[in-house]
């Protein structure tokens, strides 16, 4: 009896632990997920890290993401390599320390600041062409 | 070496020269046919009796009955050398195997093409060729297509009893265009032959005797030639072969497609070899009355050009007027947008010297449905007297292969060698062997062969037209007179009047000459392809009117001459600009819409003498580029007067409504009211300028670089660099 | 078979080196590569001009030979250059290119078939000295080692005083006088090793020796007196029947 009311409990908390109705929405709407959790830890860009550890193993950890990062709005658009290098870690179980208590040992091959992935976008990695162009196109000139 | 071609043209005249004086004196004496066909005589080959002309060779007769003789040194359009001793024959009764090549037939002979003796005669030739050849065939450009290799398979023994070391020859540097590896020559010298007889540059040569024969310039040179990549052709096996095309391509794994050349106005045959989409190289077709079997150096080598510079996306010009790609449905309604605007004559079009009919016709049509008749061409010629109206004032009347019967001729501002090299090697077959005698008036340049030079003024035109001039009495006596004007002499505001000229000269010659009815002595030498065709679509030479008269629009089909700059047009007009490089018309453009390359398109060009001729799809446009006439036809439907033909077929029927010429493939249209012409000429004002007639291109290094397609390639780049600067300039690290 | 194949390779090496002692005229003197390289004293700049008499010579070489034929004439003014001058350089061929009105290749065509056109520059004497079967046989070998022990130079070379050239050649068709040597137009026959020496001493004090043989012979008559027709010859009606 007492289990069922503890997953009573959950649902209510996880229908009231966003923020009020609009909080609600904006969640499912943003993560298509209402689950609640213990917060971890808040990286210095404002992504949030929950665990649960009620969960199944894999679902148990996860971060909700900030709504800007590096002057980028990500509100909406949210993508996993938002993460920084010492959450990572943490958050895909390579370990269970978190780096709120156990601090990442400073490397200089780490970033200062975190960047996203920019596959798909105009600065994407290209590799170098080791075939010559059948044809070459005529560039502009540049206008004055 | 055995090499008397005056011997060996006066011992079979008739046999050698295909076409030309013998075959002509023929054709005029033919009441005397049958007379002459008692004089033929019976010969045998392998038994097949065949009647033979007096003077005919071994080889000959043996072709004559289809069976090939193999050879090597043996050039149809070439001297007789007998070097080679590949067409031994053994002949019934006759002791020796005899080289058929160079013996002329008797009566009765049984030529055996096929008897123990001529095989083993081949064989052991064979032997002796390949002793100091390479056995490089896997590394070598001629694999596949290569004589030796093709006739030892056929003809040589299975097995090698060579065991001494072979000889090696040093390779020469001669340009930019050629590579030798002359240990791979057998000395065969079709090329020292071609040189000197064909090109006129007697610059190879065999020097050494024995086993140290090498053919060579000697001295460190260039071979320096508009026609030098023929010896790539002619050389049976892989000693000269093309630097640009060098392990590039096998000749089993290309695409071959028969075109047209039109990087000048003679229309050269052409087969255009492809690969994966890819120009290979370019090589001469078969044409008779156009380039016999050769073409030009900047035929054969700009094709490098077709892959740079190109226009492959439509552009348009932002804010800040940088030219930006986009689609064809943004510039195709931007276009019409801005033609939906204009009428008349705020509207215009200058097209260049490499559009096709099919585009002309389009764009003529696109713009006389706008009202504008403002439709013009880079090219000036004058159009005072009769202009374009006859079109027998703007061709070259006589023909390419029609200078051969002639005997006298004169050329008025013109320099044929460089921009109609192969119309300047079918003056120099007649200056060789039909007592073709030139002159020359306008800037003195070497042409290959001996002319008298008239002068430089066009002053002098005017003396020759008036009979004041020695030269008149010249030309009055001549039977078979010829009269070239170049296109580039009537450039100028004077045009009209040295047209007028010429064309009296030409009246007057053709009036004294007594010439037969046919017999045609007006001739204009045009240096782009697509002119013939622009003016017999009514396309109004010269952008006088335009400059006169700035329009809103202006359309540049292919225009990359420069003939109109932005300066000469008002701010606010707005320029379209279709092609298919990047040159000087692109930079200038509000919309860039790319159109396809002679390479990548089926269309009609009409070449000087006005003979209507295709090209055909070798590879397809790059990019989103497409066919010239369709951006016009799909431009037109957005304007609002679509244009009435959606296939090929049906643009080449409204081409054969305008001017049914242009769809009669490989057929010369005949012109003729030379005289009307010349009563008209009588109108225009006769001053000339008393400057000198020198046409642009004068040397050899003007040759190379004349329109956006050699513009932009590199291998002509190379070619200007090593004339100005010496082979040793372009000289790249060998990698065989 | 195996054994076979190496036979017969080891004796085409053989062969091959039999082949290799011995070179022709063609490779070894008279300007040895086909191909002209530009050197300080042999390149198109160097000037070079006819006297006035080898001039009027030319002239009437040319007016031998039909109107519209000079280039028959190639081979003797090629000859009148290289006397003029010594040897052949790249300037003289184009200067008798020139002459003659033809391109310079038709020139340099001739000039390098032929072995005695010297394209390199020789010395003042040149000495060709014939070592072919006949000339070997009666001792051109000594010939040979006296000269070459005389002059300091081996076949091939130039006295650095610029005076002779030695070259070993093939028959020059005077085997009745073997061993002979061609020094410059003259032949020397019958020679010894004294004898060369003393050709040679001559030719250093500037004297031209007169040639011929050194054996005292006049001609190519044999050595030993004649050994037929040696009676007077008999009259008119000898051995004729006595009736007629």
């Amino acid at each position: 009896m007492a289990e069922y009311a503890n997953v009573v409990r959950r649902a209510l908390g996880q229908l009231g632990g966003h923020g009020g109705v609009r909080g609600f929405f904006v969640q499912l709407f943003r993560v298509n997920d209402i689950k609640t959790g213990a917060l971890v830890g808040v990286d210095k860009y404002g992504n949030k890290y929950f665990e649960d550890s009620k969960y199944f193993f894999g679902r148990h950890r996860w971060v909700i993401y900030t709504t800007e990062m590096n002057g980028k709005n990500t509100m909406w658009e949210v993508d996993g390599s938002m993460v920084p290098a010492e959450w990572h870690r943490w958050l895909h179980c390579m370990g269970d320390e978190p780096p709120t208590t156990h601090p990442p040992e400073p490397k200089k091959f780490l970033a200062e600041v975190h960047q996203f992935n920019v596959s798909g976008s105009s600065q994407q990695y290209v590799p170098f062409s080791t075939t010559s162009k059948k044809i070459h196109e005529w560039v502009p000139p540049r206008a004055q | 070496m055995l090499r008397l071609p005056v011997v060996s043209r006066s011992l079979f005249p008739a046999t050698l020269i295909k076409g030309g004086a013998a075959a002509t004196n023929n054709a005029r004496t033919a009441a005397t046919a049958t007379a002459a066909a008692s004089n033929l005589l019976e010969v045998f080959v392998d038994g097949n009796p065949i009647m033979v002309e007096p003077g005919t060779t071994v080889l000959q007769a043996c072709e004559k009955v289809g069976m090939q003789i193999p050879r090597f040194c043996y050039h149809e359009r070439l001297s007789v050398a007998g070097n080679c001793r590949m067409c031994l024959v053994e002949i019934e009764k006759v002791p020796k195997p005899v080289a058929a090549c160079a013996m002329p037939v008797m009566k009765g002979w049984n030529i055996l093409t096929n008897s123990d003796k001529t095989r083993r005669a081949r064989e052991g030739v064979m032997e002796f060729l390949l002793a100091n050849h390479p056995l490089d065939c896997p590394i070598c450009d001629q694999g596949g297509e290569c004589d030796l290799q093709d006739q030892s398979m056929q003809f040589g023994s299975d097995r090698s009893r060579f065991t001494e070391g072979k000889r090696a020859v040093e390779d020469k540097n001669i340009g930019p265009l050629i590579k030798t590896i002359m240990t791979r020559c057998i000395q065969c010298t079709r090329c020292v032959r071609f040189a000197s007889e064909i090109a006129g540059v007697e610059d190879l040569g065999t020097t050494g005797r024995g086993n140290d024969l090498q053919i060579g310039t000697y001295v460190e040179k260039m071979f320096m030639s508009e026609l030098s990549g023929n010896v790539i052709d002619i050389c049976p096996v892989g000693a000269l072969t093309s630097k640009p095309y060098a392990f590039t391509a096998r000749p089993w794994e290309t695409r071959k497609t028969e075109s047209i050349d039109v990087l000048d106005a003679v229309g050269s045959n052409i087969v255009v070899t492809t690969r994966g989409g890819e120009v290979m190289r370019i090589l001469p077709r078969l044409n008779e009355d156009v380039n016999e079997e050769w073409i030009s150096d900047k035929t054969r080598f700009a094709y490098d050009g077709l892959k740079r510079q190109r226009l492959t996306q439509p552009m348009v010009k932002d804010e800040s007027g940088q030219l930006v790609p986009t689609t064809w449905e943004d510039v195709l309604t931007r276009a019409a947008g801005a033609l939906q605007g204009v009428e008349g004559n705020d509207v215009a079009a200058i097209v260049g010297g490499l559009v096709d009919a099919e585009a002309l016709i389009s764009l003529k049509d696109l713009l006389n449905h706008l009202n504008s008749e403002n439709l013009c061409t880079e090219e000036v010629f004058p159009m005072a007297g009769a202009g374009s109206d006859l079109r027998s004032n703007y061709l070259l009347n006589t023909g390419i292969a029609g200078i051969e019967e002639a005997d006298l001729l004169l050329l008025v501002g013109t320099n044929p060698r460089y921009e109609a090299p192969l119309f300047n090697a079918r003056i120099r077959k007649g200056w060789l062997h039909n007592e073709l005698q030139v002159a020359l008036l306008g800037k003195e340049v070497d042409l290959s062969y001996t002319y008298d030079h008239l002068g430089e003024s066009a002053k002098v035109l005017q003396e020759i037209a008036s009979g004041t001039h020695p030269f008149s009495k010249v030309l009055a006596e001549a039977k078979h007179p010829v009269v070239v004007v170049g296109s580039s002499c009537l450039q100028k505001e004077d045009g009209a009047a040295i047209m007028a000229a010429v064309s009296t000269i030409a009246q007057n010659a053709r009036v004294s000459s007594g010439a037969e009815e046919t017999w045609k002595v007006l001739n204009v030498l045009h240096r782009v392809a697509s002119q013939v065709a622009a003016l017999d679509l009514g396309y109004k030479p010269g952008v006088e009117t335009i400059r006169n008269n700035p329009p809103k629009v202006l359309f540049l089909l292919g225009a990359d001459a420069g003939c109109i700059t932005r300066q000469d047009l008002p701010k606010d007009s707005f320029i379209i600009y279709q092609g298919h490089h990047g040159d000087v018309g692109a930079p200038m453009a509000d919309i860039l819409l790319p159109g396809a390359a002679y390479t990548e398109k089926c269309s009609t060009y009409v070449n000087t003498e006005g003979r209507a001729q295709q090209t055909k799809v070798a590879v397809t446009a790059p990019g989103m580029a497409r066919e010239d006439w369709k951006i016009i036809r799909a431009i037109s439907e957005l304007v609002g007067v679509t244009l009435p033909y959606d296939t090929l077929d049906e643009v080449r029927e409204r081409l054969a409504e305008v001017s049914p010429n242009l769809v009669r493939y490989d057929d010369v249209e005949e012109a003729n009211y030379f005289k009307q012409a010349h009563e008209l000429s009588k109108a225009v004002d006769q001053a000339v300028l008393t400057g000198p007639l020198a046409p642009p291109q004068l040397t050899v290094k003007d040759f190379y670089m004349t329109d956006p397609i050699s513009r932009a390639s590199q291998t002509m780049a190379k070619c200007v660099k090593a004339v100005t600067e010496g082979a040793q300039a372009v000289e790249e690290p060998l990698i065989c | 078979m195996f054994l076979s194949a190496v036979v017969r390779s080891a004796v085409s090496q053989t062969a091959r080196q039999v082949r290799g002692l011995h070179r022709s005229a063609a490779r070894a003197g008279a300007g040895g590569i086909f191909v002209h390289r530009d050197t300080p004293d042999n390149n198109a700049d160097t000037p070079f001009d006819f006297t006035e008499e080898n001039k009027k010579r030319i002239e009437a070489i040319i007016s031998m030979y039909p109107l519209g034929h000079k280039q028959a004439a190639t081979i003797p003014v090629l000859d009148v250059a290289q006397r003029q001058h010594g040897w052949l350089p790249i300037a003289a061929m184009n200067k008798v290119a020139e002459v003659l009105e033809v391109a310079p290749m038709r020139v340099y065509e001739v000039a390098t078939f032929y072995t005695m056109f010297l394209r390199q520059p020789v010395g003042k004497y040149f000495i060709q000295i014939c070592t072919t079967t006949p000339c070997m046989l009666c001792n051109s070998d000594s010939i040979l080692e006296a000269i070459q022990t005389k002059l300091g130079i081996k076949v091939g070379e130039t006295t650095p005083d610029k005076m002779f050239t030695l070259l070993e050649v093939e028959c020059l068709g005077a085997c009745v006088n073997a061993p002979m040597v061609q020094i410059n137009d003259n032949y020397y026959e019958d020679l010894t090793p004294k004898d060369i020496d003393d050709i040679i001493d001559e030719l250093k004090a500037g004297r031209v020796p007169p040639p011929g043989p050194r054996n005292g012979r006049l001609s190519c008559e044999p050595a030993g007196g004649l050994t037929s027709l040696t009676e007077p010859p008999t009259g008119p009606g000898f051995g004729v029947r006595a009736d007629l």
